[in-house]
């Protein structure tokens, strides 16, 4: 029987009331904490791995359909203009060119923005699109066009914003108590100011789609963290049913949280695409998609603290100026610091200010990162002030209340993460590092802990079918953007219908079975569809040992299914399964799952505590990362492998916010001079510290069936945190600003 | 339109670049970035490919690297190793799949990083334009000089073959000359923007180097760990007593360093004086090595 339930939905801490269908009949029992599961928890490869790894595996960006025109965006090059000409007819004049659109074509499209603006507010903005036979036509159509802009004012200095009052949003305040009072009558107090950069996304596989439609039909490809998204915001904008649209998104390379829905890309060329009568491909070349592919906002934050002598934090007054750009969501910086630790007394100020540069748009752990890295650096100033242990202190204000519903935490093991990672790391001998050291660098040692959403929620399906070879497939809605969890659906159905792994395919990234997933975001797709997965599993294994008793006379209820193969409890029946699915002939065993509300009363966070040890060269401004020893609370593990990729991935690129990673923006103009891959440094092999992984591993009891949170998120809040903090015990010193490329950290240590 | 012709020797590479547009594609690596973001638009590429001037010999009491020889090379070939500066600033460079592909010419030749140069949305005073927006603009990674365009040098090999004490062999189809090292750079004037002294119709054919120093060295700091260019590197050579220096990333061209005054003329700008302290740093703890 099915039932709507009424029940509160979370997406990086936005909540939202929603229906959820529910299944009432589904009784799939939690796995106990210490469950003796056979494949969950146990390290496994990819199910797709040898296919990345040998190049087969298709991305977007690899799809050619026969006839496919090539599309090429024109970009604005000033951050503020006022198209004057466009000739958009000198375009389509041009040989190959089948398609051209601009600000003012009709479009058979409606959006809530226009798709193309005469008046761009950013470098990079798109201003018209061009598809033709070839790219090189595309381009010589691009140069027909001919724009001619007039430049007006731009701003792209935040400050300057902040005392015009220019906000995309009403500024914020979010208050609990008194800080202002607490903090006057504060025995300890700190203050610390921060600058962080903006941070581009800078996925290997630039946003793309490749569109073709077949009548009123429409086929797109499109690399993105939301199929489903993208297949709504296409049927709304082309007015179609949604059956109608069909997204392919098999492979991602990479998203970030810079690939929500359709996006720009996929709905330009489902609009060339109409108007050519040709499959049209848009693939953002490296400039246009580190102009326009989206950003983590720079943030300039100031944090106070106040604290009796005995290290109780006693206020938090934090404030934190954002730069948007043309706008977005804004994102939650304050987070942290109005929850991480037990405090009555908290103000929170934010201040969204509009610039000239693309809207700002979720980077993984979006605000929360950036909030860390500044708040976590205030509590080791803290630490320092009161001569305290900054593991110590942290330790003393740890809370198991959100300290803003008031509601307990679901579960939380952060105390285990410090003990954890403290002992990974030799938090004990930290102190030894500030001696001479024989190599004549300095170094320190530095701690910061993390606190994010990721429990996950309806809606998410799943279903599963067994065939009479014994093989199971299992369907979800998940666009796996490089994270594996897939392979993590292939575990959890393998384990529930006691089939080896090899035995199950999970499969995702097409919208047409309509067996809907979350968006790739938010660190929701482990805690949301693996429940799904587990229940779809557990009505096929019913299934099938029903049958079983029916080929064996036996009752069910002396029957298991384990490793592919059906036993009696009294050992006189022990075949492979498919003693029973070969009797299927091509008919199926098929059942469905859906994920169960979270259970109210609760607030379900991940916690995590990452210790860094740096090196620096303090007379040439080099700062390298040595080790990173990270310990994450994300529940039940499911595929440990996957998950250590997870917090490599995520340390990397908060090691690369320390100290490489910063769009620099040109101030006389306003563009951005390094979107490109060479001036913006991303990480490579040579800059990777020793990782150091661990997780308590310890399934959450209040969440439906597996236990399990996300990991997106975590791994990447605390580390810039940790290494600032590493660097400050190195050198007594903290830099302004991140990252600490050489220039700061001489100015730093002058 | 671009053409694209693969000569089968030099001389017939020569005749070629006379053309108007033409342009030397030895490996090409920067050569393709700067027509991906037109800086350059050359009607005509020379591939240098069939050519024959690869390869490292023996050469008096010297050695003769031909233009076209990869940095992979001069970074692993044994007859190289008494020159460790070149060895080094040839590791170095770039990351490995750039060094299978770039060419010893190529990386003498190569343009400025400097991102208003590279960059599409400006025309700046060096690429011929009026201003020069690094001044005026965001030039944390420039040079120290004083000067219409304050353009840092990346290359790393130039600062090492110098304080060697190499020779650049340059011909045409009239003949050959042979100049020191640093005089294939000049600083760009108001009225030739170029950062080297070829004429048109020359070609770097080859890089000499007389006997190996008694020792020397390359140190070279960059943003990140591989795979990237230098912001200040310094190669430093001795001869007996007699000490060379030479730096990249500090002004306009490749540059020698005074030892007793490292930053002599070197004043530096509001963003760039960081640079200061990390060129005397280098100097210093080349010195100390080559010394010892």
């Amino acid at each position: 029987m099915s039932r709507f339930v009424r029940t509160r939905t979370e997406m990086e801490g936005r909540y939202e009331d929603v229906w959820a269908l529910v299944d009432e009949s589904d009784d799939t029992e939690s796995w106990a904490p210490d469950a003796a599961l056979s494949l969950v928890g146990r390290p496994v490869p990819r199910q797709d791995g040898a296919a990345r790894a040998a190049g087969r595996a298709r991305f977007t960006v690899d799809v050619r359909l026969a006839g496919t025109l090539h599309a090429v965006v024109l970009r604005s090059p000033v951050a503020h203009g006022r198209v004057r000409s466009l000739d958009l007819d000198g375009a389509r004049a041009v040989p190959g060119v089948r398609a051209v659109i601009g600000p003012d074509s009709e479009l058979s499209l409606t959006t809530r923005s226009p798709l193309l603006r005469g008046e761009p507010g950013y470098a990079g903005a798109p201003v018209a699109v061009v598809a033709a036979d070839t790219l090189e036509a595309a381009h010589a159509g691009v140069l027909a066009l001919a724009l001619d802009l007039e430049v007006l004012p731009h701003l792209v200095d935040v400050e300057e914003g902040l005392r015009e009052q220019r906000f995309t949003a009403d500024p914020t305040d979010e208050a609990r108590g008194d800080a202002e009072v607490a903090l006057a009558a504060a025995e300890v107090t700190v203050e610390l100011s921060l600058e962080t950069p903006g941070q581009l996304q800078t996925a290997l596989e630039p946003h793309a789609a490749v569109a073709s439609w077949e009548g009123e039909r429409l086929t797109i490809w499109v690399s993105t963290q939301g199929m489903f998204a993208a297949r709504d915001e296409l049927a709304r904008a082309f007015g179609l049913r949604k059956s109608d649209v069909r997204v392919l998104t098999e492979f991602v390379g990479g998203g970030f949280g810079a690939k929500q829905g359709a996006g720009f890309e996929a709905l330009a060329a489902a609009e060339l695409s109409r108007i050519a009568g040709r499959p049209v491909r848009l693939v953002n070349d490296r400039h246009g998609e580190q102009l326009d592919g989206g950003r983590r906002a720079a943030s300039r934050q100031t944090v106070r603290l106040g604290a009796s002598r005995d290290g109780t934090i006693t206020a938090i007054d934090a404030d934190a100026v954002i730069g948007m750009g043309q706008g977005g969501w804004m994102p939650p910086v304050l987070i942290p610091a109005r929850t991480l630790y037990r405090c009555a007394d908290v103000r929170a100020l934010t201040f969204p200010v509009k610039t000239n540069l693309r809207a700002q748009n979720a980077f993984r752990a979006p605000g929360v990162m950036e909030g860390t890295t500044a708040f976590e650096q205030a509590i080791d100033e803290l630490a320092l002030a009161l001569d305290m242990d900054p593991l110590e202190l942290r330790r003393r204000n740890h809370t198991d209340i959100d300290q803003v519903s008031g509601s307990p935490y679901s579960s939380n093991q952060l105390l285990a993460c410090y003990d954890r990672a403290a002992e990974l790391a030799g938090w004990a001998a930290r102190g030894e590092l500030r001696e001479p050291q024989p190599d004549g660098l300095l170094r320190g040692m530095g701690c910061a802990s993390q606190i994010w959403w990721g429990g996950g929620g309806p809606p998410s399906h799943a279903t599963v079918r067994l065939d009479s070879e014994g093989h199971a497939t299992v369907m979800t809605g998940i666009q796996d953007i490089g994270t594996g969890t897939l392979t993590s659906a292939q575990i959890v159905a393998a384990e529930e219908l006691g089939l080896p792994l090899a035995h199950v395919r999970a499969l995702g990234g097409d919208t047409a079975p309509n067996v809907y997933g979350p968006i790739a975001g938010g660190s929701q797709t482990t805690p949301s569809v693996m429940p799904a997965v587990r229940s779809a599993a557990a009505k096929v294994r019913k299934t099938l040992l029903q049958l079983a008793g029916d080929v064996f006379e036996i009752a069910v209820g002396d029957l298991e299914v384990s490793d592919g193969r059906i036993r009696s409890r009294d050992g006189a029946i022990d075949v492979e399964v498919t003693e029973v699915t070969a009797k299927l002939g091509d008919a199926t065993i098929d059942g469905s799952g859906s994920r169960g509300p979270n259970p109210g009363g609760f607030v379900v966070h991940t916690f995590g505590c990452q210790i860094a040890q740096v090196s620096v060269d303090a007379a040439l401004g080099e700062v390298r990362v040595e080790r990173v020893v990270a310990v994450h609370d994300v529940g039940r593990i499911v595929n440990p492998l996957t998950a250590s990729s997870q917090v490599e991935g995520g340390v990397l690129q908060g090691v690369a916010f320390a100290l490489t990673e910063e769009l620099v923006v040109d101030p006389t103009t306003g563009i951005p001079v390094n979107a490109y891959l060479d001036d913006y440094k991303i990480p490579t092999i040579a800059d990777t510290p020793e990782i150091v992984i661990d997780f308590p591993g310890i399934a959450d009891e209040n969440l439906p069936t597996t236990g399990t949170k996300g990991l997106g998120e975590p791994p990447i809040i605390p580390t810039a945190a940790a290494i600032a903090n590493a660097f400050a015990h190195a050198t007594g010193r903290r830099a302004v600003a991140l990252p600490l490329t050489r220039d700061r950290v001489l100015e730093a240590l002058a | 339109m671009t053409t694209y012709a693969r000569p089968g020797s030099v001389d017939e590479a020569l005749e070629l670049l006379l053309e108007d547009g033409a342009a030397v594609l030895a490996g090409g690596t920067d050569l393709a970035g700067q027509i991906d973001r037109g800086i350059s638009a050359p009607g005509l590429l020379v591939d240098l490919q069939d050519t024959g001037l690869g390869g490292i010999a023996p050469d008096g009491k010297g050695l003769r690297v031909g233009a076209a020889t990869t940095l992979a090379d001069v970074a692993e070939h044994t007859l190289l190793a008494p020159y460790a500066a070149v060895t080094t600033a040839a590791r170095l460079a770039a990351s490995q799949l750039l060094r299978n592909q770039g060419t010893v010419g190529g990386n003498l030749c190569q343009h400025t990083r400097c991102w208003y140069y590279r960059g599409e949305e400006w025309n700046c005073w060096l690429g011929g334009g009026d201003t020069c927006f690094a001044q005026i603009g965001d030039h944390r990674k420039h040079n120290l000089e004083e000067g219409d365009c304050i353009s840092a040098h990346p290359s790393d090999l130039a600062p090492a073959l110098a304080v060697c004490g190499a020779t650049v062999v340059v011909r045409a189809l009239h003949g050959e000359r042979e100049i020191p090292l640093l005089d294939l750079f000049r600083r760009p004037t108001a009225d030739n923007r170029s950062l080297v002294t070829l004429e048109r119709g020359e070609l770097v054919v080859a890089v000499r180097l007389p006997a190996p120093p008694d020792a020397s060295l390359y140190l070279r700091t960059g943003e990140r760990q591989a795979f990237s260019f230098p912001l200040v590197s310094v190669a430093a050579a001795r001869h007996g007593t007699a000490l060379t220096v030479a730096a990249a990333g500090v002004a306009n061209i490749p540059r020698a360093i005074d030892p007793a005054d490292p930053l002599a003329g070197l004043p530096g700008h509001p963003q760039s004086a960081w640079k200061r302290q990390v060129l005397e740093t280098l100097v210093e703890r080349a010195l100390v090595t080559l010394r010892t």
